[in-house]
Formats: C-alpha cells, structure tokens, sequence
C-alpha cells in the first residue's frame, strides 16, 4: 500500500488519460448527485469527488454502450473484427464496490462462455478502473445485504481511500502495480494511523448501511422464498403501481440484455445493438402468438426473479449487488428491499 | 477477434413452395457451415433484420443448407419476396441440436405439427443416416389440411429406406382430396407401435400442439425425461447474451431450443 497526495493524484490522472478517456464522478450542484463526466482538460472539474457513494451512470455503460453498430454488411472484413484501430480506452476514476462486482457479474455473461461479445470485450479489455471507498452510503444503498461491502474488494486496477490531503493507494492488477512502480515519484510511505483511519471510515460506512437496512433480508435468504411466490398477488400489487418506463432496467449495473435491428445505410447495412428492457411489452413478442409474459405483472416479477432466482442457477449469482439504482429511478417508488421483505414474509408465513 | 454479430454472406439459390405459406429456401453460404441436426441459424434479409430457423437440410451436408419457413411477418414476408440469385446473410449455428446419442437403441416417436415439420426434416435425415442404429423410426405428421403437409413428395422415400420407419399423417378436419386420417396429430399417437419405457419422443410445433401432445404422451407412459421438446421464443443474439429468449431459468438459445420436458416441466405457464 502506497499514499498519494492530492495534487499528485490528479498529476498521476493527467498522465494516465494519455491510455484512454478519463471520465471522474463530477457533484451536480442542485441535485447533489454524482455524475460520471469526461475529462478532456486539467484542472479536473469544479466537484471532482472521489469518495462520496456511487455515481448515476454505471460501469456497465462503459462496456455495452447504449446503442452502437455492430456489423457492417456485405463487407470485405468479412466476419474479423479490429475496432481497438479506433477504440483509445478508458480510464474510470472512482467506481465504487458495488459497481465492481456488478461488472463481473456482466463479464460472466458477455465475455466468457462459448461465444463471446468482442465489443465488449475489448472496451473491458481496455478499461482501466480506478476504485475508490465509499465515505457515506445513500438511503438506496444496500451493498451489505448482497454480501458485499462499500469499498473495493476486486476487479479494479487501482483502489484509493481519501485519508489525510490525499489517498492511500492499493494496486490490483498487473497494470494498476505497473503504474504505481513507473509513477513512484509520486507515491509515498503510508505514515502511521493511516490505515487505521481508513478502516474506522470503513467501518463507519458499513454500520450505517447495516441500520439503514436492518430490517431488510439478506439477498441470499430471498430465493428460497421467492420460488414459492410465483403466483402471489404481490406481483400484481407491485404491478399496479409500475408505469412500465424501463428505468430500473436501464440504470441497473447488472441487466445487460439487448436487442439487434437492422437499418440500410447508402449500398451497405448495419447491424445495431440496442439496450432493450424486459418490462416493456414488446420484448418476447412472438411471431403470430403474442408473448410468454403478456400481463405487466409478468414483467415486473421477472426482473425479479431473473435477477434472484434463474441467474443464481445459470450462472451461479444473485444478479445485483445492491448499488440501490433501481430504487431511486423509479417513479413508481418501487423498493426492491420492499418487495422481498413481503415476499419472505410471506412465503415463511 | 470474431464477430458473431457479422452475417455471411449466402446466396439464396432456389426456392422451393412445399404450401401455401411454406417456402423452402436452398443457400449456399460464402464458407461451409457445419451444424447438427436441431441446432439453428440466424437468417438474414438485408436491412430487414434477422430471425431464427432451424435447417431443413441434412446436416451431413455442409455446403448447401436449406431452410423451409412460414410467412408470418416482417422478415419471413420478405424472405418470401425474394427471388433465386438474392443475396441473404447467416449466423450460426446456435443452440445444442438433438440428443441423438440418446436414441441409439431406442425406439424413437417423431411427432411433427405445421411448420414444426421443417426441422424435423433435418432430424430424419440424421436419422437415416444409418437406420439400423435405433430399433424403431416412428413418424407422426399433421397438418391443418391437405395442401398443408410439407415435404410430402418425400415420405414414399422415407418408408422405403428401412423396414423399422413408419409414417403416418393426419389433417385436422376432413377435406375432399384426403382419404387418410382425420383427426389432430396428438390422435395418431392412440396406438403406438413403440415400447414405450424404451422409447424416446420429440416434437416440434405450434406450443398448443406441444401441449397436448406432451399431455398425450404422459398419459400413454410416457416419463418426462423421455420427452424433447422444441420450443419457441424470441430471439435476437442466439448466444446467451441478449437474455430474450428464457424458459424459466434456461436460454433456449444457448440450452435449447430442443428442450427435455423434465427440466421445464415445473416452468410456470411453459407453453404460453
Ligand atoms: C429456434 C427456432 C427455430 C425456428 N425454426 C423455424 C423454422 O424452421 N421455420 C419457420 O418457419 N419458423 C421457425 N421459427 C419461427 C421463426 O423464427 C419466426 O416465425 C420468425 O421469427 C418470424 O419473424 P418475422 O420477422 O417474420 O415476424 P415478426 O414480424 O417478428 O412477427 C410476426 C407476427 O408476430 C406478431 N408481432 C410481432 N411483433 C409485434 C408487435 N410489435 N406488435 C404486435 N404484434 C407483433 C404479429 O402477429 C406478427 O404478424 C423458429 C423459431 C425459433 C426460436
Ligand atoms: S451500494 Fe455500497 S458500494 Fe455502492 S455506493 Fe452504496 S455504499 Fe457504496
Ligand atoms: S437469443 Fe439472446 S439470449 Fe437467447
């Protein structure tokens, strides 16, 4: 563990986004939310945060972009792709816990198995990702209950805690211990008490997540019961209240799914990969026989239990990790803590 | 690195009408294609978009492919638009086919509705590939009426090739130019010259006749593992990435689409 002092960190910023775009969580000044901005000039902004608790925009939209081209055809490249000619990287300062395990989580599904998604993979391939410990937790955070913690456990390169005028610095990947070796002169001794600081800050974070939460289930105690609540009425209770807009979809860190649509584009097509949502109708509509989940009921609990109960299966997860998007996004002013307190009440009853 | 998204190029070289909305499509794409029977393809028509069919075509063939698809909408109405010559695109293929291994030895009940019939046509031709490998081919086929059976220029053939294939077909209601049986396909499956704890069933079809031939089929002893399926739902990826086309906790794209009605028995509403 290394320390790094303020004016050296954005010194260390200014040279790392010669490796890709910097983007760093930016305060919205009426809103008080964080927002990931690029940095295309020094000084970083007015509001540059670098603790707080999670920004608006997700890892994942740094990975799967909401909307790009994905083949162009007929074409003489055929079906070999080199998009990383145009593709500079990314440098992401401050992503917090629950946004790294989110990004796992998606990297199971997109960059490993039998195919993989090449666009994906190479923007992660080139995402250089330096965490940072939550000094505060919102109203929505819920980290603790999926068995995660407000600080950076793994999958980053880099990971800074704010303590004193600067940050201590822990390095978590060939790339991250590269950068602090050919950087040194930037990186100090950690003094005495640091550390201690550090941890009491951790500490702190995490006892407020805990009473924010306690009277909440943990996430890994809601399958069980779920799987009894498939035809409850809690579905259509939720359901009444959702406007289905997709927003908890969409700002979710963990839903990755999508859709592909083709458009003429002069003598050659494209093919366009799209965000898509499963709360909205058209989703699983079929040729000629509608779609297996017609009612909106259908829709909401899906998510639920795509999330909880089928990716647990296919792929070993609960498919959130807490980060508390879903809540503040909807206008419905659905909890998803909320549902699962019902459903294993509920169910245990 | 690949790009699974990137269609091949393929040039469609003859259609075929085998009925009035079903038109057998003959591709030669830009590079072979190795698939196994029950496995699908994603099946382009320029700046149309893309959907999912399974081939037709015996998959000992890797040069050609044949695809014999129902109008139905946007993709399938232009696919029926296009003339011999047309240039289309292929992804593929996708999914885990039939589990022939299984039916070595078996008795094996072949139970086809509709345009389900198409990919069934690719498991036969699997099938006959060496015939004394299972002790019985038994095939089911119906349609609504008469005009609607495809590929029966074929089945002479078929019953001829070995002396353990059967075939019988049905149609839905009695029609002047039909002297065979009436009556849905699930009704051709009242005496059944299998043995059933021997057996092995698969069918593919509309998800109503899916239904009730599963519900046929328990009836006449028929265990959940011995009965495949092949289900529909949207696709879009056909790689287990797009998250649009599950069965409960499967992706029938990456797990199906051919699916043992064991594991999907307890899936809520399975057949829509
Ligand atoms: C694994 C697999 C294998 C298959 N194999 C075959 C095969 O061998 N042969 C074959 O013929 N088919 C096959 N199918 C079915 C085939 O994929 C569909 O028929 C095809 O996708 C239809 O596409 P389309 O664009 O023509 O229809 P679409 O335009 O997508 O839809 C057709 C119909 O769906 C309804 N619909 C769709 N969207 C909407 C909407 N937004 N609002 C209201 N209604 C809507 C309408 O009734 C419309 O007429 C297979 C499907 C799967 C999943
Ligand atoms: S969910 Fe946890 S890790 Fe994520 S921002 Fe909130 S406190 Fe930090
Ligand atoms: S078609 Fe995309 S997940 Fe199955």
């Amino acid at each position: 563990m290394r320390f790094i002092d303020s004016t050296d960190f954005e010194k260390l910023l200014k040279k790392l986004s010669a490796e890709g775009e910097l983007f760093v969580p930016v305060k919205e000044e009426d809103t008080g939310k964080l927002h990931m901005r690029r940095v295309e000039s020094f000084p970083l902004p007015d509001g540059t945060v670098f603790d707080g608790f999670r920004a608006v925009e997700t890892l994942k939209g740094f990975a799967q972009h909401l909307r790009f081209e994905v083949a162009q055809y007929p074409s003489e490249e055929k079906d070999e792709l080199k998009p990383e000619d145009s593709f500079p990287g990314y440098v992401i300062v401050g992503a917090k816990g629950c946004d790294l395990k989110a990004m796992e989580l998606v990297d199971s599904v997109q960059a490993e198995g039998d195919y993989i998604d090449p666009f994906y993979k190479i923007r992660r391939d080139r995402m250089l990702v330096i965490a940072s410990d939550c000094s505060e937790c919102s109203e929505s955070c819920f980290c603790n209950l999926t068995g995660s913690n407000p600080w950076p456990e793994k999958g980053y390169d880099l990971a800074i805690a704010k303590v004193a005028s600067g940050f201590l610095v822990e390095e978590g990947s060939e790339r991250g211990a590269g950068i602090i070796e050919e950087n040194g002169g930037l990186f100090s001794e950690v003094r005495e008490g640091l550390e201690k600081t550090r941890d009491e800050n951790r500490k702190k974070v995490l006892s407020q997540l805990k009473a924010n939460n306690k009277s909440y289930p943990e996430s890994a105690e809601v399958t069980e019961p779920l799987r009894k609540m498939l035809n409850d009425e809690i579905w259509t209770e939720e359901a009444s209240r959702c406007v289905e807009c997709g927003a908890c979809t969409n700002i979710c860190p963990t839903c990755y799914c999508f859709l592909l649509f083709d458009q003429k584009d002069g003598e050659q097509y494209k093919r366009i990969m799209s965000w898509d949502s499963c709360q909205v109708s058209g989703y699983s509509r079929m040729a000629g026989m509608g779609t297996p989940r017609p009612r909106l009921s259908d829709r909401v609990k899906h998510r639920f239990y795509h999330k909880y109960d089928y990716l647990p299966l296919s792929h070993n997860a609960v498919f959130c990790t807490g980060c508390g998007r879903c809540i503040d996004a909807c206008s419905a002013s659905i909890d998803m803590r909320e549902v699962f307190s019902k459903v294993v009440t509920k169910a245990t009853r | 690195m690949k790009n699974p998204y990137y269609p091949i190029d393929t040039i469609l070289e003859d259609v075929i009408s085998e009925t009035p909305t079903i038109k057998t499509f003959c591709l030669k794409p830009a590079k072979p294609i190795k698939f196994k029977a029950g496995q699908f393809m994603q099946l382009t028509v320029p700046g149309v978009g893309e959907a999912p069919f399974t081939p037709s075509s015996d998959p000992n063939i890797e040069e050609k492919m044949e695809i014999s698809i129902l109008k139905t909408g946007k993709v399938t109405d232009a696919l029926h638009e296009l003339k011999p010559g047309a240039v289309v695109g292929l992804r593929g293929p996708f999914g885990k086919g039939y589990p022939l291994e299984k039916l070595a030895g078996k008795d094996v009940l072949v139970v086809g509705g509709g345009v389900g019939l198409a990919p069934m046509r690719s498991l036969l031709y699997a099938l006959f590939n060496d015939p004394s490998k299972y002790k019985k081919i038994e095939i089911k086929f119906g349609a609504r009426e008469p005009a609607e059976l495809s590929f029966r220029r074929q089945y002479k053939e078929w019953e001829g090739l070995a002396s353990n294939i059967s075939l019988k077909t049905t149609i839905d209601v009695a029609h002047p130019d039909w002297d065979g049986h009436v009556g849905l396909v699930t009704t051709l499956l009242d005496d059944l010259d299998v043995s059933v704890p021997e057996s092995y069933a698969l069918s593919c079809g509309p998800e109503i006749m899916l239904k009730f031939v599963t519900l046929k089929l328990l009836e006449v002893g028929f265990t959940p593992p011995q009965i495949y399926l092949s289900m529909n739902r949207k696709m879009s990826c056909g790689m287990g990435k797009c998250g649009r086309c599950n069965v409960g906790h499967y992706y029938l794209c990456v797990d199906g689409p051919d699916m043992c009605y064991d594991k999907i028995k307890d899936v809520p509403n399975v057949f829509g």
